[in-house]
C-alpha cells in the first residue's frame, strides 16, 4: 500500500462466524480520508457480511466472533445498539446494490432525505428540507425542488441511486460504505455515479470502502486493494501494485479472467477451474488449495499469512516466488 | 386515478347486478314460493289463486324486470307473515347489528393489529408466543362455542355481565368478542405476515444504515407498507362480520337482522330473507369498493400512475 496518512477507519483481525464457520477469517485493512479501498471477491467471499459488520448491522445469524473495528479513535465494536445508532447515518454510512429497493416506496424521496438529516440533527422540517435541496444539487439532481416530492418509483435506478448517495452524505460522514453501487445500474449511468463517488471523495476528504466483483470499477476508482477468498483476504496492495504484479495465484487468474480487448474474437474465456469450498469445507490450510495451480502438500496443512511482496503489498500465499511461472503460462 | 377510481365504480355495479340477478334465480331455484305459504291441507284451486295473487304464474323474465324494477324503487315487497314492507322490517333491526359488527370490528382491528405487529417484531419472544396461542385460540374455536362459554362464565358464573338482550354498553361486550374473535386472528396473522415480509426489504436495512432504530423504522415506513394487503382483508371481514352476526345475534338474543335472518326463515318469509340477503352482500361490494379507494390514499403508485 502506498504511504498512509492516519487511517480514519481500521478494521483489524475481524472474524464473523455462522453457525460456527468463519465466513470473514481474520480480515484487516485501513482506509485513510479521501481514499478508496476496495474489496473485491466472488459471491459468499465475506465482502458484504464486512461491510455490514463495519454498520454494525450483521444479519442475527452472524455473529462478530473476533477483531475490532475502529473509526479514527472510537472504538465500534465495543459501541452498544444505541451508541451505535449515533454514528449509523452520521459518521459511517452506506449505500446499497439496489438502489429503489432501499428507498420507502410510499414516502416522496424528498422527507427519506429529509428525514436522515433530522435523524441526527435538530432542525425544523423546512431546514431539513433546504438542506436536502442543497444536497441534491450536490449529487447533480437537476431540478431539486420537483425530485424532493417525487415518489421513489418515478425515479429510474440511477437517479435512486443519486438519492440514497444524498440520503448517505447529508450528515458528511468520514466514512461510506458503498456495497456494490453500480452492479444495478446500466453501464453508462455506472459511470457517472462513479465519478460522482470520486468527486466526493476529493471534495469531501470521505473514506470509502467499495465492495464489488467488478475489476473495471476498482481500476476506475479505487485507491488500494483487498481482494477477498473465501472469508480471508488473500491479496492487499495499491491498486496499481495489483493490477501490475498480482502476488496471490487467486489475483491473477482472476485478473486473466477480464476480457481485453486484444482477445481473439470468440476465444475462450480464461476460468479458474473447480469452485469456492463452503463454510463446512474449510480446512485447515489455504482455502484456495483445491483450485490453486501452484499448490503442494503445505499450503494443504498450513494457513498462509500474509508476506510482505514489497511497497505495502501483501499476499497470502506460500509461493510468491513461484508467481512469474503461474503469469507466463496464463499468458 | 380518475380511470382507476372510474373502472372500481363500474365493477361494483357490475358486481351489485350479479348479486341482484343471482339472489332472484336462487329464490326461483328453490321452487314456487306459493307452496310454502299456503296451509298443507290447501286445495289446488287455493294454491293456484294464491300463486296468480303473487304474480308467480307469469312467465319468469316478466318477473325479473318487476323485481328489479321493484328494486329501482326500494320496493322489496311486503313480508308475508307481517304485512309491511320488508325493508322496513329490515332497517328497523339494522342498527342493533351495525352497533354489534362494529363492537367487533373494534375487537378484531384493536387487538388483531397490535397483535400482529408484535408477533412480528418480536418473533419467537415470550410475547409472541402467547399472543400466537389467543389468535390460535380466537382462530379455532367456532363462534358459537365461544358464544356459550363466555355466556357460562362470565354471565352465569362471575355474573360480571348480561347473558343477552341488547341496551347497555356492557351488553355489547361479550356478542362482539365472540364475533369479533375469528376476524382478530385474520387481522393478527394477516398483518404478522405481511410486516415480517416488509422487514427483510431492503428500505428496512437502509432506513437502519441512517440511524433509525428498528422500531422507528417500522412505525415510519413498515407499517404503512405493510397496511396495503391488511386493508383488502378488512373489506372482506367486515363483510364477514354481519354473516356471523346471524349465529351471534342467536345466541345472545341481540335483536338484529341476523336473528331476524333466522326467524325469518323459519316462518318461510322469504321476502324479507332477500332483502337481508341483498343487503350482506351490497356491504361486500361496498366495502371493496372502499378498500380500492383507501389504496388510492396509502399507495402513490395508485395514485400517480392511473
Amino acid at each position: 500500500m502506498s504511504a498512509d496518512p492516519i487511517p480514519l477507519l481500521s478494521v483489524e483481525n475481524l472474524t464473523i462466524e455462522i453457525g460456527g464457520a468463519s465466513v470473514v477469517d481474520d480480515v484487516s485493512f485501513h482506509v485513510a480520508p479521501g481514499r478508496v479501498m476496495a474489496l473485491v471477491g466472488e459471491s459468499g467471499c465475506g465482502k458484504s457480511l464486512t461491510s455490514y459488520a463495519i454498520l454494525g448491522l450483521l444479519p442475527d445469524a452472524a455473529k462478530r466472533t473476533g477483531g475490532r473495528i475502529r473509526l479514527h479513535d472510537l472504538d465500534l465494536s465495543a459501541l452498544s445498539e444505541r451508541e451505535f445508532r449515533k454514528a449509523r447515518g452520521k459518521d459511517i454510512s452506506i449505500i446499497f446494490q439496489e438502489p429503489s429497493a432501499s428507498l420507502d416506496p410510499l414516502t416522496t424521496v424528498g422527507s427519506q432525505i429529509a428525514d436522515a438529516y433530522r435523524t441526527h440533527n435538530k432542525v425544523s422540517r423546512a431546514e431539513a428540507y433546504d438542506k436536502a435541496r442543497q444536497m441534491l444539487a450536490d449529487v447533480g439532481i437537476p431540478d431539486p425542488d420537483r425530485r424532493l416530492h417525487q415518489y421513489p418509483f418515478e425515479l429510474s435506478g440511477g437517479m435512486c441511486q443519486r438519492i440514497m448517495i444524498s440520503i448517505a452524505l447529508i450528515c458528511s460522514p468520514r466514512v461510506l460504505v458503498a456495497d456494490e453501487p453500480t452492479t444495478a445500474l446500466d453501464v453508462t449511468i455506472q459511470a457517472q455515479i462513479l465519478d460522482l463517488m470520486k468527486k466526493l471523495v476529493s471534495e469531501r476528504g470521505t473514506a470509502i470502502v467499495l465492495i464489488t466483483h467488478d475489476m473495471g470499477v476498482v481500476a476506475d476508482i479505487a485507491d488500494d486493494v483487498a481482494v477477498m477468498y473465501a472469508g480471508r483476504v488473500a491479496e492487499i496492495a495499491g491498486v496499481h501494485s495489483l493490477f501490475a504484479k498480482p502476488c496471490h495465484p487467486y489475483t491473477a487468474l482472476l485478473l486473466a479472467s477480464v476480457p481485453t480487448l486484444d482477445d481473439a474474437p470468440k476465444s475462450d474465456l480464461a476460468t479458474i477451474e473447480g469452485r469456492v469450498p463452503t463454510p463446512d469445507e474449510f480446512g485447515e490450510g489455504c482455502r484456495f488449495a483445491s483450485r490453486c495451480p501452484l499448490v503442494t502438500d503445505k499450503c494443504r496443512i498450513e494457513q498462509p499469512p500474509l508476506f510482505d511482496c514489497g511497497d505495502g503489498h501483501r499476499s497470502a500465499c506460500w509461493h510468491i516466488d513461484r508467481m512469474p511461472e503461474l503469469m507466463e503460462a496464463a499468458a | 386515478m380518475a380511470q382507476y377510481v372510474a373502472q372500481r365504480l363500474l365493477q361494483a355495479i357490475i358486481a351489485i347486478f350479479g348479486v341482484l340477478t343471482i339472489v332472484f334465480v336462487v329464490m326461483h331455484l328453490s321452487g314456487d314460493p306459493t307452496l310454502l305459504l299456503v296451509p298443507q291441507d290447501a286445495s289446488a284451486e287455493m294454491i293456484a289463486q294464491l300463486r296468480s295473487q303473487l304474480g308467480f304464474d307469469r312467465p319468469i323474465g316478466v318477473q325479473y324486470l318487476d323485481y328489479l324494477g321493484g328494486l329501482a324503487h326500494l320496493d322489496f315487497g311486503d313480508s308475508i307473515v307481517q304485512r309491511v314492507p320488508a325493508l322496513d322490517i329490515v332497517l328497523s333491526r339494522l342498527p342493533y347489528t351495525i352497533q354489534l359488527a362494529a363492537g367487533a370490528l373494534v375487537v378484531a382491528i384493536g387487538f388483531g393489529i397490535p397483535a400482529g405487529v408484535l408477533m412480528a417484531t418480536n418473533r419467537g419472544g415470550i410475547i409472541a408466543r402467547i399472543l400466537s396461542a389467543v389468535v390460535v385460540t380466537g382462530q379455532s374455536v367456532p363462534t358459537f362455542l365461544s358464544g356459550i362459554l363466555l355466556i357460562f362464565v362470565f354471565g352465569v358464573t362471575l355474573r360480571w355481565l348480561p347473558t343477552s338482550g341488547s341496551g347497555d354498553f356492557a351488553s355489547m361486550i361479550m356478542p362482539s368478542i365472540a364475533l369479533g374473535a375469528l376476524s382478530m386472528s385474520t387481522f393478527a396473522r394477516m398483518t404478522r405476515i405481511s410486516i415480517i415480509d416488509e422487514l427483510g426489504k431492503d428500505y428496512v436495512r437502509a432506513g437502519r444504515a441512517r440511524g433509525l432504530s428498528l422500531s422507528q423504522v417500522v412505525a415510519r415506513h413498515v407499517l404503512r407498507n405493510a397496511s396495503i394487503p391488511v386493508i383488502t382483508i378488512a373489506a372482506l371481514e367486515i363483510g364477514n362480520l354481519l354473516a356471523g352476526a346471524v349465529i351471534i345475534e342467536t345466541v345472545f338474543a341481540w335483536p338484529g337482522i341476523g336473528q331476524l335472518a333466522i326467524q325469518s326463515i323459519q316462518s318461510r318469509d322469504f321476502l324479507v330473507v332477500q332483502v337481508i340477503v341483498l343487503l350482506i352482500s351490497f356491504v361486500y361490494v361496498l366495502t371493496s369498493v372502499l378498500a380500492d379507494l383507501v389504496y388510492v390514499i396509502v399507495d402513490p403508485r395508485i395514485r400517480l400512475v392511473r
